[in-house]
């Protein structure tokens, strides 16, 4: 079973807001809703101080807060380690929200429902790339299975020595090179 | 921020009808005479958590759109919101039997009324457990939290309580002594324990200091102070405490009426501001 996960390279990254926009379009969001966020920070010390832009979304953990406090079972993990919604369960309660220390999700305006990131999972599928990755002018994005070390997500991760935002506070899947 | 007023005033109305649940079962041991009291917090009970139920379901938005998914709260009982949904299961019809047997004027059985103590105690707890748990947000996240939420809630429903037994059945209330110094002493404690947590909210984390700095002197400082310090803590402290520790006597002047309904009531909105701020001045740890 694949275990999916993403890089995502910052120094790549020109904050164009592509993959916003994709995502927005694949997932059929409102132009107020997003589930990529992107900050802008100032890294590093005078004189070697630079603009960073860390674009986050749903970190896809292994050891999910949202899934662990979801009192419904709304949010749960597939088999191959995406985590999603199953927007028939979900109250709204945003209980989930409060417990994601990455801030990645948000309630769709339309149905009240809390959604993020979904890898742009579709038939038992990640995307394949999910549009952010697809869409991604830089190649700053790479998208693939973590389990595979010929993967080129692995081979990416082992390259840069690419790290979780958090380190293992989640056991996250999402890699930053910063 | 994630939440805000709705859910203030469910967990205020949750654990004013524990706290008021608990009063009644007290009047009833001690004061077997104050009928009015004991029915007032046995109707308050219910009520309040009734009226909060409702807060919950309407800030649940796509549960409100889709009421049978209600239904999938009871799925998790990992998460402590579906545990809360267990004790109100079991709380919410004990404390709607016991007022309907209070209304018919009949008996309330002393096992419904122990089954609702214990349910009273554990409702008044998860609803501060249901913040304690959630690790990104400092403020909620310490030990401290549970123990000044279900304090807050005593306090709260004696209040409550307090309030009608003090319009109705007045020269009654004013003899019963336990009651006034559960009160005072409750504010006491209170103070303590909010004391502790804003001390070691603040020092254990930046976002701590920066929650409990936009509580002390930032932009929710004049509710702490006016609405959760002065009106929800000092001033029904002084109020009760004067009469029961000090002067020693039981008081029958309208002056003093009136001021004991200001302590009362400020014990109430003291309670409601403090879920308010602890959900709004929250600052959560973000990991960039």
């Amino acid at each position: 079973m694949a275990r999916y996960g993403m890089l995502i390279n910052t120094k790549k990254c020109v904050g164009c807001f592509a993959c916003r926009l994709a995502c927005q379009a694949k997932n059929h969001l409102e132009p107020t809703e997003a589930f990529i966020k992107f900050h802008e920070l100032e890294t590093g010390e005078f004189p070697n101080v630079y603009n960073e832009i860390v674009p986050t979304q749903c970190q896809h953990c292994e050891d999910a807060p949202c899934a662990a406090v979801c009192p419904t079972h709304a949010t749960y993990i597939t088999d191959s380690g995406v985590v999603l919604v199953d927007p028939e369960k979900c109250i709204g309660c945003k209980y989930c929200m409060a417990a994601c220390p990455y801030g990645a999700r948000i309630v769709q305006e339309s149905t009240g429902v809390v959604e993020k990131c979904r890898f742009c999972y579709e038939n038992g599928e990640p995307g394949n790339p999910p549009a952010c990755v697809g869409t991604c002018i830089s190649g700053a994005r790479v998208f693939g299975d973590l389990d595979d070390p010929e993967s080129d997500v692995s081979q990416a991760i082992a390259k840069y020595h690419a790290q979780p935002l958090a380190s293992n506070l989640t056991e996250s899947k999402i890699y930053y090179v910063r | 921020m994630v939440w805000g007023p709705l859910i203030a005033w469910y967990l205020f109305l949750a654990g004013a009808s524990a706290g008021a649940f608990l009063t009644a079962a007290f009047v009833e041991a001690k004061y077997p005479d104050s009928v009015k009291m004991r029915v007032a917090g046995r109707i308050i009970a219910p009520v309040f958590v009734g009226i909060g139920l409702l807060m919950l379901m309407i800030d649940a938005e796509a549960g409100l759109h889709n009421p049978l998914r209600f239904f999938w709260l009871v799925s998790n009982p990992g998460s402590v919101m579906t545990l809360g949904v267990y004790f109100i299961c079991i709380y919410m019809p004990v404390t709607l039997a016991a007022a309907i047997l209070e209304i018919l004027k009949k008996k309330v059985p002393k096992w419904l009324t122990w089954i609702g103590i214990v349910f009273a105690f554990a409702v008044a707890a998860y609803t501060g457990f249901l913040l304690g748990v959630v690790k990104a947000y400092p403020l909620w996240n310490n030990a401290v939290l549970p123990i000044l939420f279900v304090v807050s809630a005593l306090s709260a429903g004696l209040a409550a309580t307090s309030l009608v037994g003090l319009v109705t059945d007045r020269e009654r209330f004013e003899h019963m002594w336990l009651i006034k110094k559960s009160h005072v002493i409750l504010s006491a404690i209170e103070m303590v324990v909010l004391f502790t947590m804003l001390v070691i909210v603040s020092a254990g984390s930046f976002e701590g200091a920066a929650s409990v700095h936009s509580l002390i002197a930032g932009q929710y400082a004049p509710a702490f102070w006016g609405g959760i310090v002065i009106l929800g803590l000092v001033a029904p402290f002084l109020i009760e405490g004067y009469p029961v520790f000090i002067a020693k006597r039981v008081e029958t002047s309208t002056t003093s009426l009136v001021v004991s309904l200001i302590g009362e009531a400020g014990v109430l909105v003291g309670g409601f501001l403090l879920r308010l701020l602890v959900i709004l001045s929250a600052l959560p740890v973000l990991f960039l």
